[in-house]
């Protein structure tokens, strides 16, 4: 089967097909996922929420976007979603999250964790924009379409990001934290 | 830092790989809400369709599924968090059930002098009656009983009822409990690996088949948390038959099953063979099934209050309503504190109806399990129908599954009822309910299964995949026996099923009991045997025999003979089979090569619980020729069961490295 007609025959409620499109978008939901947590419990959480979401809502998909777009506009929702209710309940858990994450994983690693938080900081829309583009190598046209913005958005927001990062990364202090 | 340092950092900072056990339970629990999906997508009709501008609706959509998932994780981390979680959710011993026929009385009994009955009882099955009292702390207060002194109860019995009362129990009796329960959970009769048998000494084998598959799920968990199981706990034939197999199903549903005997040579001992017999019941699909009359009956008492219990119970009925016809009827009888009827009897056609009937139950008070039992059948009789298949389907965190205080009128009342055509499945939910002895005695009584549903993809598993094995019988009492040809055959072995040994005489006397074939079920059973001719031999050959080698028939291995009665008949039916080796000269067809890909994954399942129970027979095959094996023969694995199996045995040999 190829791509298009697993879709078709998912969203026509065929199970063996929704399992193959499943199979076959699960590293790039995980990626997303892991990328925007910067952690793998959390990552698995978001991951399961979408693959769920997925499921549930498959029937709905008509084609008027790429499926990829659409996939992607899931993954976004969830993943903020799930952020919102992490702020919402741990606040004090994302701290030792962030100590778990600097333990365990790679120097750029720990890095991507801090920049990506700088770039939340920067306000809504920021995080997934750059994800979007830089990360999953979209347009800032597709980025625009799957987020519901103006296209000139997504460039004010990458351009945005740009000046300040560069400002930041100048300013002392910043990355000290995981260098000491 | 600008946006290309970025986009450079997102390439440096790898990804790591998916765990690939989180992987499967994520896939088949994403099955699970298809399915339900398109349930709930039948039952109203009209979906909401996409448009380019419903962010709204699709941000609403997702918080409603997001505080789902959350109550999710919360379980799925307890899973992961291992034995802890496990005594915590100990036996309850729930109500005092001092008789139970017809028009019974329901005597919750308080009395110190009656629980000392009980504790005597624990530890040595009374004849009579008893069990299941409720000791709850909540409905204790609720019923205004006298609540017996938690010292004295701590040990023996429910671990929850320390917890709102933690600060008045010394340390020392929680660690009593813990540690009681501890070694009472986890108790596993020992058996012997089947050994060694000179066919010319003991021409014949016999036993019963076993389609029960708690071992696997025990064994998983104890592989996830990073300790290897008990060898005793392994029960090779029950890690095999956790795994549906695509044999070849029979040709018309006149015969209940079929049979197929493949030899092969053994992966683990040059020389020697396996004989490997598959039997696959007949399925039947869903326009073709029976009726089914079925009344749920669920447990709400308040230790069911948790994610993974009264939520996963709906979750998995509603997901049963959908392997029913719209002619079905279900009803719903809960208990806690007091039983009542939630649903009368109700059309699976109106789905919306009974779905909202399951979401309304809340968990609460305490247990009376013994009057929900009866008002189920009680429902299950007002709406009998002799053609239908009646069953009762019981879902409890285990209130039922105090074991040890064998309650005969309780499994009396189940079989009788059974004789009169209304069976009894059990569904066990949460963790840490392995010891489930007596909701295995009542489920054998009621010709029903007993499964244990620790995650919603578990449920998918049992509730939609196997459905129609777990609710609809095809064979029952099915035995196997297998005659071995001294001159072609030296030594056999069975793998597995030593807890299901018979007699030689019990294969053709009717009255002796055996396993129960669903409809669709897989049931396999290998032999390893070594040739005449072979180098292989376990035993020499004895100095003052004589040796009657004929060259007559030896190219027969042996003979297989099944019996088996077909559901309400008392007299059994027998199929045959010789099994022949097989010439081997022409080349497999691709449906061959599929049937042997099933082979030779349920081979490595064999030979991983062979090295789980110590590896006696197997030589030098170890846990990475597990994995080859399975790897090469995992087929489409549409679920990921077999994707799972294969890091359970990672798992195995990181906890046997440690």
């Amino acid at each position: 089967m190829t791509a298009e007609t697993v879709i078709a025959a998912a969203v026509g409620g065929d199970k063996r097909a929704f399992a193959e499109l499943l199979e076959g978008q699960y590293h790039r939901i995980y990626r997303f996922a892991y990328r925007w947590c910067g952690n793998v419990p959390d990552a698995e959480d978001v991951t399961q929420l979408v693959c769920i979401k997925l499921a549930k809502s498959i029937r709905q998909f008509q084609g008027h976007s790429t499926f990829s777009t659409w996939l992607y506009r899931i993954v976004v929702n969830c993943a903020k979603d799930w952020q919102k209710s992490q702020s919402r309940h741990l606040g004090e858990a994302a701290l030792t999250d962030d100590i778990a994450v600097s333990h365990s994983a790679s120097e750029s690693a720990v890095l991507l964790v801090q920049v990506l938080k700088q770039v939340d900081a920067m306000g809504e829309g920021f995080k997934e924009s750059a994800l979007l583009v830089l990360a999953e190598g979209f347009s800032h046209r597709e980025a625009a379409n799957l987020l519901g913005v103006q296209e000139s958005t997504i460039s004010w927001r990458i351009h945005e990001m740009r000046q300040r990062l560069a400002a930041l990364g100048s300013s002392p202090g910043v990355w000290k934290r995981h260098h000491e | 830092m600008n946006e290309d340092k970025l986009s450079q950092l997102f390439k440096q900072a790898s990804v790591p790989e998916p765990n690939e056990i989180i992987r499967a339970r994520i896939k088949r629990e994403a099955m699970a809400a298809f399915i339900l999906e398109s349930s709930q997508g039948n039952a109203e009709t009209a979906r909401p369709t996409e448009t380019s501008s419903d962010v709204n609706s699709k941000q609403r959509g997702a918080t409603m599924v997001n505080s789902k998932a959350s109550m999710r994780r919360v379980w799925t981390r307890h899973i992961a968090s291992g034995a802890a979680f496990v005594l915590v959710l100990g036996v309850s011993l729930k109500l005092v059930l001092n008789s139970l026929d017809d028009q019974t009385q329901y005597v919750s009994s308080h009395s110190s002098a009656d629980e000392k009955s009980i504790h005597a009882e624990q530890d040595q099955p009374a004849a009579t009656l008893h069990a299941i009292a409720p000791l709850d702390g909540k409905e204790q207060v609720a019923t205004k009983m006298v609540a017996p002194s938690t010292n004295r109860m701590a040990p023996r019995f429910d671990f929850y009822t320390l917890l709102p009362r933690s600060e008045s129990v010394p340390h020392q009796d929680q660690d009593a409990a813990l540690s009681l329960e501890e070694t009472h959970r986890d108790r596993f009769s020992h058996s012997d690996e089947s050994n060694v048998k000179v066919v010319k000494e003991q021409p014949v084998s016999t036993f019963s088949i076993d389609v029960d598959t708690a071992s696997y799920s025990f064994v998983r968990r104890q592989l996830n948390q990073g300790v290897l199981p008990p060898e005793d706990a392994v029960r090779v034939e029950e890690l095999v038959n956790y795994f549906d197999y695509q044999y070849t199903p029979p040709a018309s549903p006149k015969e209940p099953f079929s049979t197929q005997v493949k030899v092969m040579d053994s992966p683990w001992r040059t020389g020697n063979k396996l004989v490997h017999i598959g039997i696959k019941g007949y399925s039947i699909d869903q326009h073709a099934q029976p009726d089914s009359n079925l009344v749920f009956l669920l447990d709400v008492s308040g230790s069911m209050d948790a994610p993974d219990k009264l939520p996963l119970v709906k979750q998995s009925m509603g997901l049963l309503l959908e392997s029913l016809k719209p002619s079905d009827t279900v009803a719903i009888v809960v208990y806690a504190g007091a039983a009542g009827a939630a649903l009368e009897p109700t059309k699976v056609a109106e789905k919306g109806k009974i779905l909202a009937a399951l979401e309304q139950l809340q968990a609460g008070g305490s247990t009376a399990g013994a009057q929900g039992l009866a008002l189920a059948y009680q429902l299950a009789e007002r709406n009998f129908k002799k053609e239908s298949v009646n069953r009762i389907i019981l879902a409890t965190d285990g209130d039922f599954n105090v074991g040890v205080t064998l309650d005969e009128s309780l499994e009396d009342f189940v079989a009788r009822k059974r004789r009169t055509g209304i069976y009894l499945s059990v569904f066990g939910f949460g963790e840490g309910n392995y010891q489930d002895a007596l909701m295995q005695t009542l489920a054998q009584n009621g010709n029903g299964v007993a499964a244990y549903i620790d995650t919603l993809g578990e449920a998918q598993k049992i509730l939609v995949n196997e459905a129609t094995s777990a609710l609809f019988p095809i064979a029952n009492d099915v035995k196997i026996q297998v005659e071995f040809n001294p001159v072609a055959v030296a030594e056999y072995r069975l793998i597995g099923y030593e807890t299901r040994a018979l007699n030689r005489e019990d294969f053709n006397n009717d009255k002796v009991d055996a396993g129960d074939i669903g409809a669709g079920h897989t049931v396999t059973a290998i032999y390893e045997v070594t040739p005449v001719d072979s180098n292989a031999k376990l035993v020499d050959a004895s100095r003052y025999e004589r040796d009657a080698q004929t060259k007559a028939n030896n190219s027969e291995l042996g003979f297989l003979k099944l019996r088996y009665k077909l559901p309400g008949e008392l007299e059994s039916h027998l199929v045959s089979t010789s099994i022949t080796v097989p010439d081997g000269a022409h080349e497999q067809t691709t449906t061959e090569k599929k049937l042997q890909a099933e082979v030779n994954f349920s081979v490595a399942v064999a030979g991983f619980g062979q090295i789980l129970r110590g590896g006696k027979y197997i030589d030098n095959w170890n846990y990475d020729d597990v994995i080859e094996t399975a790897q090469k023969n995992k087929g489409d694995d549409l679920y990921g069961y077999r994707t799972e199996f294969v890091q359970l045995v990672r798992k195995a040999k990181t906890a046997k490295a440690l």
